[in-house]
């Protein structure tokens, strides 16, 4: 007997549909691979006995556990509370510049964890612009911006925009009756807000809010520039000085564990209320709030994280390299690592959502506990450090798959590892507002179960693969420890360009290959945020938008 | 701010008994008055933002305190603007929208729907699904103390026939009975007016029938004010006290189901209020002369016709009858196709021209597809015609 036959022997999904054998092995091989660097981590592990108690209580672990669960909870709360107000701002109210201010309020996305520490650094250190503006005023001290604060600042301003992306969609499949009902029943638009629209907007609030929790759990680069020791940075110090790299094999699997706790936690807030619409019929758009002579008000609301989290980075890099080019430094030859950094995350794009299609498929069309272990287990990868899932593929490079190492496939593979979650979670929705019941009339009219998938499922979801794939895309372009881990001998890319002359101090090159990247990831970025609008339909409010209805029985995330 | 016709809660009662009903609508009625109506639109227009044209324009509408009104139009006529406008949803551009005679609603008047006590019962009912039926129901009952709300909400559900289902979640209940949710939910606080849109459009067409019935039954026995906003005429001759029939952005014509029914203003509205044909004629002192033969005429409302006018005859299958032609007739045609319903038998019939008229008569007789037959008016009734 197979494999697959033994997988499939056994399944039977809620619906008591049975899926097509080679989407359930191909789903399996992807889970099985992400697995991978998991199970790096236990072989390592099991060699060390019963000392691993030892080993994590030695390290002054608790300290480290608590900060750590400090910052992820003060930077999960202030994104929420930042991204709330943008998102329902750029969406339901008619703020000034509203267009232009939504696909800003995400940028600050593109901006890499170590390019916003630096650039946070510059401005607001003791030595700091900030500091040198103020002093003038009588201000003598700043709060220091290193420790707690600044990594808080920092990973707040990159992570609240998945929160943002995450509620906005809320948003927006949002029934206006819902709102308008409560109108009726006597709820001011205050009221209104708490009673309905939060609770409603609480799966994709939960949602967003993983995505921050398990960044600020991998982050290497923003945390340890403004030198604030978290269990991820304590694994990288581990690495970095011990040849033995047991301990820190140990404690990534205890990061492990965190991510999975983290990702239990997500699904514990999602209750027994359903939170797709209760019932058939179009989306109407609703008409956006008057905010009458609060709106610049509003779009100052919008503008400040906007201002801090793009504009001024993207402000002190521009002084960099005007500064830099009047001193006539030497500006990097960018074209190669340009070349490069475009070609890995587009294939990484490609791959990426290749491998996450029969993940989405098998989660939304056959739901079964297996189905669900195959997604949960995707997700770890993305609380695993990219340090962590490079070195692990370094192991498998070197003992398991020896062609594939010191070429980029192997580059790829990280990054499947690292950013399947992304990519699943916008086929996963974009899969929920195809009706099975499309699918349904292809199988009826003579199509095998597997025909179906290529020939109906897939074109439908095609929007929802180009937005994982632009935002695979996006994190691509950013990840760094990955990168120099695994890179082919000699190949440069712009966030390895950006890192080694930083680290030798040639301001002018990192700015420029810093502001490169930017621009080139910010383009998916923007066009993500734009294609997920609905402007359109600002000037026929009253022609409902026809969608298809989400039939799964789960909350949409 | 309270507006007067906002009780205080503790006032509220939910009405058990007829008696108690008639009482409740006593007391809906206190601030309005036979002339000033619960509901009053008078020359509403209203766009929408990027349209140039208003989806409702000059629109006048009178609904006394009890009454039962229903607008009836094609979609897309604004009717569902309409009651969005009552409801406060929408803001008017001009005219004066008056509850309980109190202007909320004109160019420069906008009271918010949360000070307008109005039920809304949406299309697709809006009940919040992150709530179970309970909540649903109480989520209108604010003001209230937890008691208040426990004795409110159990005689609601029990109205609409939901006891025992206080704990479901709305995805765990069919369309028909998040419907009556949807109803009790907009009953619960004791509404000045209940607004129906498009209620029963989601639902079959057994249930809809019933639901039909258990609803005109609930709001009777409230003695609420009711608006609903329909394109099915039946649903609309079958509920209402008095029908709105709409054309395009305004009221072509409103009165009792049976005045509409029998004395309609316009070729438009006839269509609306009942499958009909309209042929072309002749008018000719008293009658129209039609491809279909020539018929004794009335002539509704204001028009007025001339002899000799072009005119439009109105031909309802129950108001036809035919009979095998003979060898002189002139105007004649052909059986096309006969469906027998049990009591009557339904004729296509073709008319030489190529019209399709339809005929409603007892079974009992021995016309057949394929017989030529010549049309004529049942009982020598008479015709409606309209001017074109």
């Amino acid at each position: 007997m197979t494999i697959s036959g033994v997988i499939s022997t056994g399944w039977k999904s809620a619906d008591g549909k049975r899926p097509p054998t080679l989407l359930l092995v191909s789903a399996a091989a992807v889970a099985f691979a992400a697995l991978i660097p998991v199970a790096y981590l236990l072989i390592r592990s099991i060699g060390v006995g019963s000392e691993w108690i030892d080993i994590i209580w030695r390290q002054n672990t608790a300290a480290v556990f608590g900060r750590t669960f400090l910052l992820i909870a003060l930077v999960t709360v202030i994104s929420v509370t930042v991204a709330v107000p943008v998102a329902w701002l750029t969406v339901k109210s008619n703020i000034p510049l509203r267009r232009v201010l939504s696909v800003a309020s995400v940028l600050p996305l593109v901006v890499p964890s170590f390019v916003m520490a630096t650039t946070v650094i510059e401005m607001y250190s003791p030595k700091g612009v900030l500091q040198g503006w103020l002093s003038g005023l009588g201000v003598e001290r700043l709060p220091d911006i290193y420790g707690l604060g600044g990594a808080t600042l920092v990973l707040v301003l990159m992570t609240y925009p998945y929160v943002l992306l995450t509620v906005r969609g809320a948003l927006r499949r949002m029934d206006p009756a819902l709102e308008e009902a409560a109108r009726a029943m006597g709820y001011g638009p205050v009221h209104t807000f708490r009673a309905v629209t939060l609770p409603m907007l609480r799966p994709a609030i939960a949602g967003g809010s993983l995505l921050v929790a398990l960044y600020t759990l991998s982050d290497f680069g923003g945390v340890a520039l403004l030198r604030y020791q978290t269990f991820t940075s304590t694994i990288m110090i581990q690495y970095e000085s011990s040849i033995d790299r047991t301990l820190a094999a140990v404690l990534s699997l205890v990061l492990v564990v965190i991510a999975v706790l983290l990702l239990m936690g997500e699904g514990f807030t999602r209750g027994r209320g359903a939170y797709h619409r209760s019932t058939a019929g179009s989306v109407r758009v609703s008409r956006r709030a008057n905010l009458g002579k609060w709106r610049w008000a509003g779009a100052g609301v919008v503008g400040v994280p906007v201002v801090i989290g793009l504009i001024i980075p993207v402000g002190v890099l521009l002084h960099w390299l005007i500064r830099g080019l009047l001193n006539n430094q030497e500006l990097l030859p960018l074209l190669v690592p340009a070349r490069n950094s475009l070609y890995i995350s587009l294939l990484s794009a490609v791959v990426t959502v290749m491998a996450a299609l029969p993940i989405a498929i098998l989660a939304v069309r056959f739901q079964s506990r297996l189905s669900r272990f195959f997604e949960r287990s995707i997700y770890i990868g993305f609380g695993l450090p990219g340090v962590v899932v490079a070195l692990s593929l370094v192991f498998f490079g070197i003992n398991v798959a020896r062609p594939l190492y010191q070429s980029i496939w192997l580059l790829i593979f990280a990054y499947g590892v690292l950013f399947l979650p992304a990519s699943v979670g916008a086929l996963r929705s974009s899969l929920l507002q195809v009706s099975p019941r499309v699918e349904e009339a292809a199988q009826s009219l003579g199509k095998s179960q597997w025909r179906v998938i290529f020939s109906v499922t897939v074109p439908l979801v095609m929007p929802g693969a180009f937005a994982g794939g632009a935002m695979v895309f996006l994190l691509t372009m950013k990840e760094l420890p990955a990168t120099l881990i695994l890179s082919p001998i000699g190949y440069r890319t712009l966030s390895s360009s950006i890192w080694s002359a930083a680290s030798e101090a040639f301001f002018a090159k990192t700015a420029a290959a810093a502001l490169l990247l930017v621009v080139v990831a910010g383009i998916p970025t923007a066009y993500l945020t734009l294609r997920g609008h609905g402007d359109n339909a600002d000037s026929s409010d009253r022609s409902p938008q026809v969608t298809p209805v989400p039939q799964a029985k789960e909350g949409v995330r | 701010m309270r507006m007067p016709w906002q009780r205080k809660p503790a006032e509220i009662t939910l009405p058990q008994s007829s008696a108690a009903g008639a009482a409740a609508a006593a007391i809906a009625s206190a601030s309005a008055s036979e002339e000033t109506g619960v509901i009053h639109l008078q020359g509403v227009e209203c766009s929408y933002p990027g349209s140039d044209s208003p989806a409702i324009s000059k629109f006048d509408l009178l609904i006394k305190p009890g009454e039962f009104v229903s607008i009836l139009g094609r979609s897309g006529a604004g009717k569902t603007t309409a009651l969005r406008v009552v409801a406060g949803f929408e803001q008017v551009s001009s005219g004066y929208v008056r509850i309980g005679g109190q202007l909320v609603g004109s160019s420069f008047v906008h009271v918010p729907p949360d000070q307008r006590r109005i039920g809304f019962v949406f299309q697709d009912y809006a009940l919040f699904p992150h709530l179970t039926v309970a909540k649903n129901v109480e989520f209108g009952l604010k003001d209230l103390s937890s008691e208040e709300k426990a004795a409110r909400i159990a005689p609601v559900l029990a109205m609409v026939g939901m006891a025992g289902y206080e704990s479901r979640y709305v995805h765990e209940l069919s369309g028909g009975q998040q419907q009556r949710v949807a109803i009790a939910r907009a009953l619960a606080p004791d509404p000045v007016a209940l607004l129906l849109d498009e209620p029963f459009s989601n639902l079959d067409r057994q249930l809809r029938a019933a639901l039909r019935r258990d609803i005109k039954n609930i709001v009777r026995e409230t003695g609420a004010t009711t608006l609903l906003v329909t394109h099915d005429r039946e649903e609309a001759l079958a509920t209402s006290d008095r029908i709105a029939v709409m054309g395009d952005n305004s009221i072509e014509q409103i009165g009792t189901p049976e005045e509409v029914y029998q004395n309609p203003v316009s070729a438009a509205v006839a269509k609306l209020i009942g499958p009909c044909e309209l042929i072309p004629g002749v008018y000719r002192g008293g009658v129209v002369v039609t491809e279909a033969g020539v018929f004794p005429t009335r002539v509704t409302a204001d028009n007025s016709i001339s002899d000799g006018q072009q005119v439009l005859a109105l031909m309802r299958a129950s108001e036809l009858e035919i009979d095998i032609a003979g060898e002189d007739d002139q105007r004649t045609a052909t059986i096309e196709l006969r469906e027998f319903e049990g009591e009557f038998s339904e004729y296509s019939i073709r008319l030489d021209s190529g019209t399709l008229l339809r005929v409603r008569r007892r079974a009992a007789n021995g016309l057949e597809t394929g017989n030529r037959v010549v049309v004529s008016s049942r009982d020598q009734s008479k015709v409606i015609v309209f001017p074109v």
